[in-house]
Formats: structure tokens, sequence, C-alpha cells
């Protein structure tokens, strides 16, 4: 019997389009995300095989979300099918066992369900047989990886998302009920990936995601390349006991619905039937006389309430909220993601943009949904006869629903709006900026809702049917926001309801997007004008099937003021499309994102023969610029000195331009030789020819070119407060490398070969060594700038302020280079507060927005201590002041030029650092933008591979020792666990190649940041501080501020390796030159309290040693190392970390090894590389708990 | 005011003709529309509801254009459709309250007054506080009756409002429908021959989108007098019957089949003259005899 079940169910489906539908659906969907770069599912399959066994698997591992809304199809109409065609009647009464029948639907549901997921195997191997993939980033089938999806993925999601949905199924006895247990099981999901945006918590979020998504992730998170392309993920580690565990809990699910599952009807219908006998005998009333109006808005108020308080009581919206709400409100309260673990403040434009992350999608998802219910509420309910014949205006209907729709939006951003107030309170934090709050909740993006809402009502209304009309307005959504790329097209004209993006800032407000968002959001408010009148005159009113007759209708219906409306409204939609066509394109120009591309690509292809051509070295800029916030203009001048300093004449100079801005170039003595405006390139020919040792001064002039509004704003450089610009805003002499596409495949799209990255490093260099990494034919520079602004702002620029003063109501400030600098400077004008102290004669300042008061002391304090470890260690410092600039959040980063250090507001001034155990990411950022003044702008690398490691490296060695100094080794274990992670799953989404540090491309910050962290902390635990600070103060004696030619990687190896002694002398090949990789664990860890009180502890470790290749491919290698072995106490209540009870370097030889040694106190954990400090991927099982063993009972009587 | 309609046809999409040339002359009072299921009895009444689009002919309500000046015939208009549904979660009262307003009763305490009165009258004022979806069929239909009422309506259209009551229901029903009296124009659609015996003055009878008889029932009922006869015969000679006569019905009475037959001639052996009925005059209608 069961079998029969089983097969009549599975039958059943198969004879169904509905699971064919789906089926194509997902394998339609994997092989678009597969053949194309167009269509990305999850992460772009960027730098593996395209059927990669990760790839596969990856999507076999998410499909599980997309299948849950069509497995509550079958699951759903397995448990449900019976009650909703009232058929139970009839199988209940059969003399059916009750396993059989619930198994039989069950298992036959759960096989169904499966079926679309195999949606990814087809959809990727029909995919590599595309005539336009390229073959060769294609590998063979890996069968093994397709059935390690099915068996992994596929199959125990379809188990457990099937005996969640059947249970509440069988349970509720409603269609809708189980459709909203999925919603919830999605909301669930994101829950969880809000656990994991902290490292320590990744663990956790492994285990409960009930998909294993985050599992798969996380197992995979730090696989190479080289991995990813072979290996396919079985049931092992965290998978196995994912897995385990969820089909432990579907099977309770199920278990427990099982046994309530009966075959009896419920009691609640003969409590309905009992009402019917009490009856009353009819009454003759007299009807009361009333009046009759046509009065169609107290019409419209009515229907209104009735519809709104429709959606509001029913079951799916309250279960769709509650699951919105539970998705956003968490998120508003845990908003840890300011890195390292570390939140920022509650700030209101966060808050704004954690709502818009996680509520949204519900709310579209509640337009999508009520905007069909409401069209088809009378029609669904059959009483569209009654309402239809009753003598309401069509316009009536609409407008009710439409309101009542956008008032139950409106009524959640309000809830959410008071949230948002409640979580800032939560956090002591009031700066409450309630008119953010209205804005963008209830003007930006209520009305984009409003939209959206009058589209959905447009096309329920032409649609046949709902579920038509769902699939259509769906689809257009889906074009909306995918079709336009491929078709390069950028401008917001064609894209339904697209404005210009806005990006909020503290210090302008959205002040330079309100033109051009305001008139875009006009005109496709007039748009949905014109959809509700077509919509008000289709309205679908009676039995029109035909559209003939609907035609007819709408004829009927269209007079009174409609023409009028529609006329008046047509041509103001019409004019403003007009107005912003001439503004977008006439006045100024759109690109599409192809456009973009290909000139990047041109540009390369018609310059990059130029880029190794002499040319004339600046030496000395005067600037003289004026900014006029207000406007968001910019005047520029330049007069910069160039000078040929070879020995043989030159003849050309090129200029690479900034396409924002208009610039004109002259130079005496030379011409304009070439000009090409499409790709911002000049040439200059001297004549006559620049002589050795001559020098001639051009005079440059670049002015913004504000006209009108654009389709999106293109220039936030200059803004009305917050004006942040670098040299780079001028045109740079000669080919400028930052103009390549970098994406490989973009590259490949438009006819390019590999990105020819940096020089390949060279010992003893000179001729390569001409230019440092930085560029621009520039060494060591002099600038001077008179730089004014509006009364109420500060502008700064390079160098020491010599002289402010005011002129015609505006603000002039002249600077002056302290000492010749790298050719890599900025200017920056907005309203500032300015905190300032004095350091040893040097000034330090901090220049920072009104409201961000809150991490100043902080950046003061890292500055002075990184003065004090700087100068000290490696050598004098040049400028006489030290600056810390807020720039506003277009850019989240810090920056450092010559004394002068722009920090974005996104990243922290808003940090929230009052939790004592975290790491101190302010501190830590200027303490590194610090170290910069040392590594890049007293020591610059030549340009050539390893260059980062030279500045950027060392700037982050020279932060950790400040942040040491100030916080504690604890801290720094903490910190270098982050580095230690994020250098681990970065090295497995490298596009290219990893090199080792020595080798380092400029583009690798994962390899000079993260592993360069780890490999110089290592070093300075292996060789002492002071060994490899004597190594740096050497490297700064040497190449402090030298001329040509520039200092390679070697120069920084070589220091250190001349104060590492020779038994380590091996540290250098594995740190630097290699990518080494260790696997480190602890056995076993047991003490004896012996009877002086003390421990001898022994602990059996197993080390491994791996050399990868730039792939990822590694080899083992034998262990010949110097390694820690220790052992730690128990920690502190509210400590992370236990005392350190023992630490011993031992020279290991053997992957297999014992250990013994002696603690004074009771140990808590043992083992090998206890601090972890060598790369591991594994760094937990370095130590072991310590298993004490029977003396300590016999002590403790 | 009369309801005047004019060679009205309507051919569906699929091929059915739903109304074939329909003219009917409906004056006050109750109008019985008798036909058998499909006869295109509802098509007819969803047209004059404004609710569906003829092919072809004329509709008027006195001065006014049926097919045209919708909202004028909405005013005037109380539906009950054949077959309709409640929205959910909203009582009776507050469902009535909100047609009463749709209808154009903007006034708070009339329309209270209007809907306490129908509810009493409809016996639903008990339930009235009770969810709609809740409502057992004869409850949801007599809501159906009271929301057509509310307005006092001048053209009443009820669409087979008796299928599914019980006879107490159907009674009390119709009694309220005879209490509008003979001041409005009211058409009973219906398949069941007693409802218009009982109620109406004027009939017509519809059989595939044909008007096959208009009048008033004694008339059509005068014409078959006298060429009726019955007899009750066994089963197995029920082809012969069936080859030999002109049987109007046939039902089982005894478990032996009765038969109405029609014949100008008198017949005898075992026939038995019958006096004619309504139903006699629908099924000979709808059978093309005359």
């Amino acid at each position: 019997m069961l079998r029969h079940i089983l097969a009549f169910e599975i039958r059943y489906w198969f004879r169904s389009w509905m699971l064919w539908i789906f089926l194509l659906i997902i394998g339609a969907m994997i092989f678009g995300a597969a053949s194309t770069d167009n269509i990305t599912l999850g992460d772009a399959l960027s730098n593996t095989l395209r059927n990669s066994p990760y790839n596969i698997q990856n999507f076999y591992s998410f499909i599980g979300l997309f299948t849950m809304i069509m497995a509550a199809a079958f699951v759903n109409s397995a448990a449900a099918r019976d009650f909703s065609f009232n058929t139970y009647q009839i199988i209940f009464s059969t003399p059916l066992r009750k396993s059989d029948f619930l198994l039989g639907r069950f298992f036959g549901a759960t096989f169904v369900s499966m079926i679309p997921m195999l949606g990814v195997s087809i959809g990727m191997i029909l995919a590599k047989y595309m005539p336009w993939v390229e073959p060769d980033r294609w590998g063979p089938v890996v069968w093994k990886a397709h059935l390690e999806g099915i068996l992994v993925f596929a199959i125990p999601n379809a188990f457990i998302i099937a005996a969640v949905l059947f249970a509440v199924a069988v349970l509720a006895r409603n269609e809708i009920v189980s459709f909203v247990a999925s919603l919830i099981m999605l909301a669930g999901y994101i829950v969880s990936d809000i656990l994991l945006q902290n490292v320590e918590r990744q663990k956790l979020g492994a285990i409960l995601d009930p998909f294993g998504i985050r599992t798969y992730a996380y197992v995979t998170r730090y696989w190479t390349v080289a991995e990813k392309n072979t290996v396919a993920a079985g049931y092992s580690g965290y998978l196995l006991w994912n897995r385990l565990l969820w089909v432990a809990v579907a099977i309770a699910i199920f278990a427990f619905a099982y046994y309530r599952f009966s075959f009896a009807e419920r009691s609640k219908k003969v409590r309905a039937q009992k009402k019917e006998a009490a009856e009353t005998r009819p009454m003759i009333v007299a009807l009361p006389k009333v009046s009759f109006q046509s009065a169609p808005w107290a019409k419209y108020f009515a229907s209104l309430r009735v519809h709104f308080l429709g959606v509001v009581k029913s079951t799916p919206f309250i279960v769709i909220l509650f699951a919105a709400l539970l998705n956003c409100i968490p998120g508003m309260a845990f908003n840890a993601s300011e890195g390292y673990g570390n939140s920022s403040f509650p700030v209101t434009h966060w808050i704004l943009q954690i709502i818009a992350g996680s509520l949204y999608m519900f709310l579209v998802a509640i337009i999508t949904y009520y905007a069909g219910v409401l069209v088809w509420k009378d029609r669904d309910v059959r009483m569209d006869e009654i309402t239809d014949s009753l003598p309401t205006p069509e316009w009536v209907s609409y407008a009710s629903r439409l309101t009542a729709l956008i008032g139950i939006i409106l009524v959640i951003q309000l809830l959410v709006f008071a949230s948002g107030v409640i979580v800032q309170a939560s956090y002591g934090f009031h700066r409450f900026q309630f008119g953010l709050y209205v804005k963008e909740l209830l003007i930006r993006d209520l009305s984009l809702f409003l939209m959206l809402a009058v589209l959905a009502f447009f096309i329920h209304v032409l649609s046949p049917n709902k579920y038509i009309g769902y699939f259509l307005y769906v689809v257009f959504l889906l074009a909306n926001l995918f079709a336009w790329t491929p078709l390069n097209v950028a401008s917001n004209l064609p894209k339904f309801a697209n404005r210009p993006r806005i990006i909020y800032s503290d210090f302008y407000d959205d002040a330079p997007f309100r033109l051009a968002w305001s008139w875009f959001t006009v005109y496709w408010l007039l748009f949905c004008g014109l959809l509700y009148i077509l919509t008000v005159l289709f309205w679908p009113r009676g039995k029109q099937s035909q559209w003939r007759e609907r035609l007819g209708n709408a004829r009927l219906r269209f007079s009174g003021v409609w023409p009028a409306l529609a006329v008046v409204g047509f041509m103001a939609y019409a004019a403003v499309g007009a107005w912003a066509y001439y503004n977008t394109e006439v006045l100024n120009k759109v690109y599409g994102p192809k456009d973009a591309l290909r000139i990047q690509a041109d540009y390369e292809k018609a310059y990059k023969p130029l880029a190794n051509q002499l040319m004339p070295r600046i030496r000395k800029v005067k600037y003289a610029i004026d900014i006029y916030p207000e406007q968001r203009n910019l005047v520029l001048q330049a007069d910069a000195t160039m000078e040929n300093p070879y020995s043989k004449p030159l003849d050309e100079i090129h200029f690479t331009l900034n396409r924002l801005y208009d610039a004109t170039i002259e130079i005496p003595g030379a011409t304009l030789f070439k000009d090409d405006k499409r790709l911002y390139f000049q040439i200059y020919r001297f004549s006559p020819p620049l002589q050795p040792g001559e020098k001639r001064t051009a005079h440059i002039t670049v002015k913004t070119h504000n006209r009108g509004f654009e389709n999106e704003v293109s220039d936030m450089t200059v803004v009305q407060n917050g004006t942040f610009f670098n040299n780079s805003i001028g045109p740079l002499p000669g080919y400028s490398i930052q103009n390549e596409l970098a994406d490989p495949n973009d590259r490949k799209k438009y006819g390019l070969g590999e990105q020819a990255l940096m020089p390949i490093l060279e010992r003893n260099c000179t001729e390569h060594c001409m230019e440092n990494y930085i560029g621009g034919h520039m060494d060591w520079i002099d600038v001077e700038t008179t730089i004014s602004t509006s009364s109420d702002q500060i502008a700064v620029a390079p160098g020491s302020l010599v002289r402010e003063w005011q002129d015609g109501g505006r603000r002039y400030f002249q600077y002056k280079l302290d000492h010749d600098s790298l050719g890599f400077y900025s200017f920056i004008s907005a309203r500032y507060e300015v905190a300032r102290e004095d350091w040893n004669g040097i000034k330090l300042e901090v220049y920072y927005d009104r409201d961000h008061p809150w991490n100043v002391p902080r950046m003061m304090n890292s500055l002075k201590k990184s003065l004090d470890y700087f100068t000290k260690n490696f050598g004098p410092y040049y400028h006489k002041e030290a600056r810390i600039i807020e720039f506003p959040r277009v850019a989240s980063f810090a920056q450092a030029f010559p004394g002068t250090m722009p920090y974005s507001e996104s990243i922290g001034f808003i940090a929230n650092l009052n939790h004592p155990d975290d790491i101190d990411m302010v501190y830590y950022v200027v303490a590194h933008e610090m170290g910069h003044q040392w590594w890049a702008h007293q020591v610059i690398g030549a340009d050539m591979q390893g260059a980062t490691f030279l500045s950027e490296t060392l700037a982050q060695y020279s932060a950790l020792m400040v942040m040491e100094k100030e916080y504690g080794r604890d801290i720094m274990r903490k910190f270098l666990r982050y580095e230690m992670d994020r250098y681990l799953s970065s090295r497995g989404k490298e596009r290219q190649k990893e090199r080792p540090l020595i080798t380092v491309e400029a583009q690798q910050g994962y390899v000079h940041y993260r592993k360069g962290s780890l490999a110089l902390y290592y070093m300075k635990e292996m060789i002492g501080e002071e060994a490899v600070n004597r190594a740096l103060r050497k490297l700064v004696q040497q190449y402090a501020y030298a001329q040509p030619p520039y200092p390679t990687s070697y120069a920084l190896e070589d220091a250190l390796r001349a104060e590492t002694p020779p038994d380590l002398q091996y540290l250098l090949k594995d740190l630097f030159e290699d990518i080494t990789i260790f696997s480190n664990r602890t056995l076993e860890a047991t003490a004896r309290k012996r009877a002086d009180g003390k421990y001898d502890v022994s602990i059996d470790i197993e080390a491994h040693k791996f050399k990868a290749d730039p792939k990822g491919n590694e080899t083992e290698v034998p262990v010949n190392d110097w390694i820690d072995i220790g052992a730690f106490a128990k920690p502190e209540k509210d400590k992370k970390y236990g005392k350190t009870l023992y630490r011993e370097r031992v020279h290991l030889t053997e992957s297999k090894s014992t250990h013994t040694f002696t603690v004074d106190g009771l140990p808590d954990q043992a083992g090998v590389d206890p601090f972890a400090l060598l790369i591991d991927r594994i760094p937990d099982d370095n130590t072991k708990k310590v298993t004490v063993s029977g003396a300590t009972t016999t002590a403790s009587r | 005011m009369e309801l005047n309609i004019q060679s009205l046809s309507k051919t569906y999409p699929n091929g059915v003709k739903a109304l074939d040339n329909v003219s009917l002359r409906i004056p006050r009072g109750m109008y019985g529309l008798l036909g058998p299921n499909g006869a295109g009895k509802s098509t007819l009444m969803r047209t004059l509801a404004t609710l569906q689009e003829p092919d072809s002919g004329t509709a008027s309500l006195g001065d006014i254009d049926v097919l045209k000046q919708k909202e004028e015939v909405r005013r005037r208009l109380g539906y009950l459709p054949q077959d309709f549904g409640v929205y959910p979660r909203i009582s009776a009262q507050d469902m009535l309250d909100h047609i009463a307003l749709l209808k154009g009763v903007v006034n708070r305490k009339e329309r209270k007054e209007l809907v306490e009165a129908m509810l009493r009258r409809c016996n639903l004022y008990d339930d009235r506080k009770k969810s709609l979806a809740s409502y057992s069929g004869g409850m949801r239909q007599r809501f159906g009756i009271a929301q057509a009422l509310l307005s006092s309506p001048e053209l009443l259209i009820v669409d087979e409002p008796t299928a599914g009551l019980d006879p107490g229901e159907r009674n009390r029903f119709y009694n309220l429908l005879s209490e509008i009296g003979e001041q409005v124009i009211v058409i009973l659609s219906t398949h069941i021959v007693e409802d218009v015996m009982d109620l109406c003055t004027n009939m017509a009878i519809i059989h595939q989108g044909k008007v096959l008889f208009q009048g008033k029932p004694e008339t059509a009922i005068a014409e078959l007098k006298g060429r009726v006869w019955q007899r009750s015969i066994e089963k197995a000679e029920l082809p012969a019957f069936e080859q030999s006569h002109k049987i109007i019905s046939n039902r089982l009475v005894g478990g032996r089949p009765f038969l109405h037959v029609l014949s100008e001639a008198a017949l005898n052996g075992g026939f038995s003259p019958s006096s004619p009925d309504l139903e006699d005059v629908f099924f000979t209608k709808i059978r093309g005899w005359n």
C-alpha cells in the first residue's frame, strides 16, 4: 500500500506541468549563470573553472532556498490536497493505514521536491557545450561533484524542507499556512546570515544553517583555486554534523505531525453547524427613508478602510510582516559590521541602510502579492457581481485599493521608523535624524513603492488571470533589473522607476543628488499617473473577457475629466522626459555600461605602447585653487615645472586627462600634437626639444563643468560640503595604468590579453627602477598652494599653513610642503571642527564633522603614540604637521598623503569602540596611515613586484607595534586571528596568481596587508622587535627621500636577513619568498600534579608544512622548524585568553613528536604554536584541553 | 417605467449562443424568466445588471440606455447574482453598511438605520456581527437579498435565488420579494416552475438563447387546455411510447413511469385528461411544440 501511494504521488506530479516548469526554471537559471557573465547567482564565477566541483556544489547548496517555494506547492498538495478538494471524506473513509498514507505522501513529495534541484546538473552540463562559452574556462564533467551535490544538499534539503512543510500542512490543513512557513524558513536563513558576519560566530552559523549553505561556505572558506577546481566536499566534518542535525530535526518534526495527524474530521465544523438551529421569525420592518448621493470621496474612504482592514487582518500579511520585522529589527539591533567584529554607532543613515537591506524585499513581496489579491479580490471570492453592479466609479475601486496597499507600506515604514529610533535610544545614542528618516522612508522609498504598486495593479488589470499577472509582474521586475546592462542602456529614462542613486552623507545630506533625483522622480510619477488612468479605463468590471468589450468599455469610461487629465498628464510627462533627456544626454553625456569598458580597452590598446617613453619629470607645482561649494564648482590653476633629467633631449610629453573636468594645458615651446577627445589623451610636442637639464613650466587650468543635471551624479569630489580630491583631478603625465580594465573576463571580451601587472622583481635593479610605484613621472616634488573656499569652510592642502585671509567674502589659505614629497597629495574643503594638539613641535590636527566627535581623542592618541614609536624606532618625521581629515562617505577608506591623512566618514568616525574587548579599529587605522609617513612617503618602492611589501606590509607592522604597546598581546591575538581568516579566505578568490610577499602585486591586499601582518609579526616574535626595527631603521637611513633608482622588496628582505641568526634564516624564504602553510595540531595533552604543587605537562603534537603554488596546489615539505609549544591557565572570568604558563621554542624535525614540561599553575590548554602565529587553516586545534590526571584528586584531599 | 429589450444577441468565444435575438418588454411587477440550466438566463440578467456586453441589440430602462448609461442603471439597480461569495473577515453588518455607502447612502445615521432595518427584515439581525464567511447557505442568500434591496431599487434582478434553500427559507425569501410589491420591476430567473407560478404576473420562457414564450402564466396554461393527457406505464413500454407519442414529461410515480403527453386528439387506452400546469407549458415550449 505504501508503495502504491508513493508511486501514485510521483506519477501524479510527473504528469503535471508544474514539476517540469520548475525543473526548467532552475535549469535555465543555472545554465544562464554558468554560460554567461551577464547572469550571476550568488558570487560571480570568477576565478575557478566554471563547472568546477566547487561551483557545482555551491549551486546545489543554495538552490535549496530557491526550491523552497516550489517544494511548498508539492508538499502542501500532498498533505492537504484532500482537504482543499474536499476529497478527504472519500479518502479517509477507505481502509487505509495512517502510516501508508502519510509516509507514502511524504516520501513522494520529498522525491518530487528534489527533482527541480537536478536542474543544477542539467544546466551545468548543457552550458559546457554552448558555442559561446570559452573552452579554457571549462574542465571535464566531474560526476562525483554532481553526485555529492545531490547527496549532500539536494536530497537532505528536500527532506528537511518537505518535513517541515508537510508537518505544517498536515496540522494546519490550510494552504496558506505552509506557504507562510516556507517564508519563515527563508527569514530564519537570513537571520543566521547575520550571525556569520563575526568570525568567532561562524561555526555556530555553519551548524545552524538548515540548508547547509553557510556550512558549505564555512568548510570551503579557505579553499584555494586549485582545490575548488578539483575537490568535491562529501559528508565530513561540519557538513556531516549539520546534515545529521537537521535531518534529525526534520524527522522529529515529521514524527510530531505524524503523531498528531488523524483521519477524523476536525471538531471545528461541528461547532459551525450548531449555530444554524437558532432562528427567529422574520419581522416585517418598514425601511427608513434615506437619501442617495453620488459622493465618490465618501465611497473612496469607506472602500479604503475595507480594503486596508481586509489586508491587515489576513494571515499571510501578518506572517510576512512578522517575518519581515524579525529579519529587520534584529538586524538593526546587532549591526555588527564595521570589521574586526566591531560595531558602529547606530547613526541614522546606517539604520536606514539596514532597513533597506533587510525589510524591503518583504515590502516588494507584499506589494507583489497584495496587488494581485486586491485586483482579484472580488472575483476570487465571487463577490464581483454584487460589487460591480454598485454605483461606484472605477477610479474609486482602484484608488481605494492602491492607497490601501500604500497605506499598509506606510504603516510598516512608520513601524520601522519607530523601531529604528528605539534601537538608537537603546544604545544610548541620541542623535535622531527625524528629518532624514522621513525623507528616506516616507518620501524616497515610499515613492518607489508607490510606483511599483501602480505597475503591479496595471499588469494585473490587463492580465487574464491572477497567476499570469504575478508571473508577468515578476518577469517585468527582473527584466527591469537585469536586462538593461546587457542592452548597454544606462539612462534612467527607459528603466522603470529608476532614479539617480543617492549617497547620503552627514556632510552634505543629499545636496549633490537632489536636482537630478527630483526630476526623475517627477518623470516617473507622471508616468505612473498615466498608468493610473489606463488602469482605471481598463479596470475589470463585470464579465467582459474579450478585448473588444473591454476596449468598448474603456471608450465609454474615457469621458468627463479623464480626457483632459490624460492629455495634460501626457504633455507634462513628455515635457519632463524631454527636459531630462536634454539635461542628461545633450548637456551631459550618458555612458552605457559597455561604453565605459570599451573606452578603457581602447585607451589601453592605443596608448599602452607609449607607456615606457621617457618624459620630462615634474619637479614643482604651484597651485591656485578656487572652490565654490554651493555651485559644486572648482577652478584649479597649476604651474607645473618640469625638467629633463636624462642625457638626451625629449620630444614629447603626454597627458591622460580626467573626463569629468575640462582641462587646458599651455607649455612654452610646445604644441598640441594629438588631442584624443574620446580617450582623453593628449600629446604635446616640444619644439625645440627639451634639452637635458632644461626646465619649463606648464600652465594647467582645470574646471568643473556642471551643466543642468546628470543621469547619475558622476563627480562626487566637489560637493556642497566635504570636497575632497587629489592631484589626479588634473592631467596626469603619461599613460595611466589605473585606467586599464582589470577584470580578466572583461579583458578577454574586449580583445585584451592578460593584464601586464607590475614588472618582474629584479635584484640590483637600476634601469627598471627609475619610477616609483605611485608613478606619474614624478619623484620628490615641491608643492605650494593657494586655495580659496566659502567663508564657512576650511580648505586644506599639502604642507604647513603659511597664511590665511578673507577676501570678497571668501576664505583663502596658503600652504607649502615642509619637505619635498611624493607626487600624491589631496585637497579638501568642508565645514570642520578642528581638534589641535602639539607633539614635540609638530601640530596634530583632526578635522571632523561637528556630528562625529566620538573617536577624535582616540585618533589624537594614536597620532601621538605612532609618532613616539616611529620616530624612536625608524627615523625622523619631516613634516611640521600630522592631520587627519574626515571626508564624506562617497568612499570608505583612509589614505596617507604627505603629513595628511584623509579618513572616510563611514569608517572609524562612527565606530563604536566602547566595548573593552574590541579591536580599536580607529587607533589601528590611524597608526597604519602614520606608518605610511615612513613606508611610502619616505621609503618608496620601485614600480615593480613587491613594492607594496615595502609600504603596506611595513605600515601594517608599524600599526601592530603601536597597537601592541597600547592594548597588549591578547588583543593582538584576536587581531591576527582576523588577519589570518581574511588572508586564507581571500586567496581562494584570487583571480590570477597568488604571489609570495616579496613579489606581491599592488592589488593583492590580502597578501601585503593580511599575510604581511602575520609574516612580520612572526618575524618579530622569532628574532625580536629590536632586531626588526634595526633592520627598518637601516632601510630608512639608506632610502628615505632617495632619488631613483628606487629600492625593491629585496632591500627589506636583505635588511631583515642581516638581523636574523643563522638557524632562523629559513624563515626569510618561508615567510617572504614562498607561500607556506602549516597544519599543526595537538593530539593529546595531559598533566600530572606533582608533590610540590607544580604540574608535569605532556603533549603529543603533529606538525605538517606545505608549500603552495600560485593556484593553491600544495606540496608537503618536511618540517624542520623552530615552533613554539606552550600552555595556558584557565581564562579568568570575562577574559578570552588565560595566562601563559609556559612558552618554549622547540626545533621540530618530525611531523609527530611528544614534549613534556613543567608549569607552576593548573594548565587548561596546551599545545603547539599556541598563539596561532603560523598560517594554519584550523588554528583552533593547535591547543587542546589538558586532561589533568589522578594526582590532582589525591592532592585535593 | 418599463424595461424594454430589443434583439439582444450574444455569442461566447466558444461558439455558444447565449442570447439569440432576445426581445422582451418587462413592466413593473414580478417577472419570471424561466428556462433550463444554460438557457441564457444569467447572460441576460448580467447584461441587464451592466456586467456584460451583448454583441448586438439594445436595452432601455425608461429613458436610460442600459448598455451605455451604466452608472444611471446601477443607481436604480438591485442585483442578486445566482452564485456569489463574500469577503472574508468582515461581518454582515459592516459589509451591508459598506454596500449602503457605495450605493450612495452617505449620511451615517441614515445608513445605520437602513442597515439595521434591513437586517431585521431579512432576519439576520441576531447574526449581524458574525463573519459573513461563516454564514450558512440560507443566511448567505438572505444577506444577498438584503444587499440587493438596500437601495430601494427600481429594477431588481434576482438570478436563481432559491437554489440551495430549504422550503422554509424559500418561503421567507418569497415573502420578502412580494413585499416590494408591484412598485418596481422585479426580474426573477429560475428553472423552478412553481416559483414563477406562485409569484409572477408576467413571464418569459427562454431556451438556447431564444425567447419561446412571453406573457402571463395563465395565458400559457390556457393554450394547453384539453391537450394534455396522462397515464402510468411499465418501464419496458417506454421506448414504444416515446416513438408514438409527444411525451411532455415522464416522472416516476410509485416506481413506474408516469407520462404527460401532448395530443390535440383525445387519447384513450389508459390515458386520462390532465389539467395542464406551467410545467407542461415549460416542457412543451422547450421541446418546440405548439
